[in-house]
């Protein structure tokens, strides 16, 4: 899977759990709590984007991560793995 | 310190069988429209009673579109605290925004430290959890973070408090069958206490997993055997065939209001409540027991300060199960004596079924509509009631003014509660 199609579901997630984001307001550089996503959706995103994606990582992979792109690459490296 | 002053039902909203708005629920009531169906036949598993008044078609955007006079940041706030939360949120936020609403707090506001939240539920995340369990047994690592907030009973109180701005106290509070008439009286002591000058009460519905209806069949509790394919006539508060408790969904939200406040903020009182009487029978069993109904009943009359002939109207517990049936009209008949033929009685559960938590909440809301609307609502089930002795509404709706009322609900547990509505229009 490419991680364009990775950051697809990505910004899917984040519309589902974010009902009043748009998908123009969605940019890889941007951190999800600038678009209004809390401690808890930030976490939620993270679980509903691994459940997509069939992933099974420990939560803790998502340490690092600073930004939307950051989400995106962790799940990319485990996506196909 | 106790305040003596008048406590004012200001606000009313719910979902329901028979209504998602007060005046369709209204409606519902004049016409005998019994929400009560057959369930979803694929539901698995089979249980052998698959009869119950359960809220249909439920969209949350929509309904939430549909309650007027909801300023549109209020609306953003809801839809975002709601959109994605379980059945149960969703449907208390509805009923709680058309309270607030129609008491008109969005204008004229109220200090929200002085504002108090009772939210009148138990057991509210059975079905959500039930639902989650297969998906969670194979991959628990997918669990939503949001399950630890959703999986206690007082998210809804920082759901709703977030909502409505509310800064006073919050709380949970069960009592079984009779929670709803629990929180009622919960709310009311917040107001008599001075702690806040409203509250918003709010009945959180029953969403019974498959392994709770199986529970209440198996303890006897649950009818719908003998009308099984007639689901309309499954439920028969005191009629010679009730056999059982007919399970039903509601939410419904109340604002209680001193008399201060609502001439400070100039708004109308649509009936007040003026007693109530709390009591336990020391028994962890599912019987009712004669002497806790009628003494609740007689300690609501007393803390309302009023006599037996002031009451006209009772709408009972009455949940269509044999011997509750049986003892709640004795103890009518033994409290009021040689003034029943004062008293007319009616069992909303015979139209909304059984809404266990919010029961009392559903049925104080009954009863005001009522009270507004001059009319009882009819007992459509009764062919051959139980006793003789008492008046109940037959089968049509009767024009008829509630002067004050009782409302009783009584829950396993040896809970037994009465509260006292007085009609000030």
């Amino acid at each position: 899977m490419s991680k364009e199609e990775v950051y697809n579901v990505v910004q899917e997630t984040i519309m589902d759990v974010l009902p009043d984001v748009e998908k123009e307001n969605i940019a890889i550089e941007k951190q999800l709590k600038d678009i209004g996503a809390n401690s808890i959706d930030r976490m939620e995103i993270v679980t509903m984007s691994m459940r997509e994606l069939n992933i099974k990582i420990p939560l803790m992979s998502f340490a690092g991560v600073n930004n939307i792109e950051g989400l995106v690459n962790v799940l990319h490296e485990n996506v196909n793995s | 310190m106790l305040q003596k002053s008048t406590i004012n039902i200001t606000g009313m909203g719910i979902v329901s069988a028979i209504g998602d708005t007060i005046n369709t629920f209204t409606n519902s009531l004049q016409q005998g429209i019994s929400g009560i169906h057959a369930t979803h036949p694929k539901l698995e598993p089979k249980l052998s009673v698959q009869i119950a008044a359960e809220v249909r078609d439920f969209s949350f955007r929509e309904k939430l579109q549909n309650i007027p006079n909801i300023p549109e940041e209020k609306l953003a706030k809801a839809k975002r605290l709601g959109q994605r939360a379980p059945f149960v949120i969703q449907s208390t936020i509805l009923a709680a925004l058309q309270a607030w609403s129609a008491a008109n707090l969005f204008e004229k506001k109220l200090a929200s430290e002085r504002i108090g939240l009772v939210v009148a539920g138990q057991n509210s995340t059975q079905k959500y959890q039930y639902d989650l369990l297969s998906q969670f047994k194979e991959d628990p690592e997918y669990l939503s973070p949001r399950y630890a907030l959703e999986f206690l009973e007082t998210n809804q109180v920082g759901v709703l408090s977030e909502l409505f701005e509310i800064e006073g106290e919050g709380v949970v509070v069960g009592g079984a069958s009779a929670t709803g008439n629990v929180g009622i009286i919960k709310g009311y002591q917040l107001l008599e206490l001075g702690i806040v000058d409203a509250c918003l009460i709010v009945g959180v519905p029953a969403d019974l997993s498959p392994m709770d209806i199986q529970g209440f069949i198996n303890i006897g509790a649950m009818g719908g055997k003998k009308y099984n394919q007639q689901p309309s006539l499954a439920c028969r508060p005191f009629d010679e065939e009730h056999e059982g408790f007919i399970y039903g969904q509601a939410s419904a939200s109340i604002i209680l209001e001193t008399q201060q406040s609502i001439e400070k903020r100039n708004v109308a009182s649509l009936a007040e409540v003026v007693g109530y009487g709390y009591n336990l029978d020391k028994n962890s069993s599912a019987n009712p027991n004669l002497e806790g109904e009628e003494k609740a009943m007689r300690a609501a009359l007393q803390k309302a300060a009023i006599s037996l002939e002031d009451i006209n109207y009772i709408n009972t517990h009455g949940s269509s199960s044999p011997l509750g049936d049986k003892t709640e009209a004795e103890a009518i008949y033994n409290v009021f004596s040689n003034q029943i033929s004062h008293l007319y009685l009616n069992a909303t559960k015979g139209l909304t079924g059984h809404c266990l938590y919010t029961a009392g909440m559903v049925e104080a809301i009954a009863t005001v509509v009522q009270m507004q609307h001059n009319f009882l609502h009819p007992n459509m089930n009764l062919e051959t009631p139980i006793r003789k002795d008492i008046q109940f509404c037959g089968k049509t709706a009767m024009h008829y003014t509630i002067h004050t009322a009782l409302s009783n609900s009584f829950g396993f547990g040896g809970i037994n509660t009465s509260i006292a509505l007085r009609n000030n229009n």
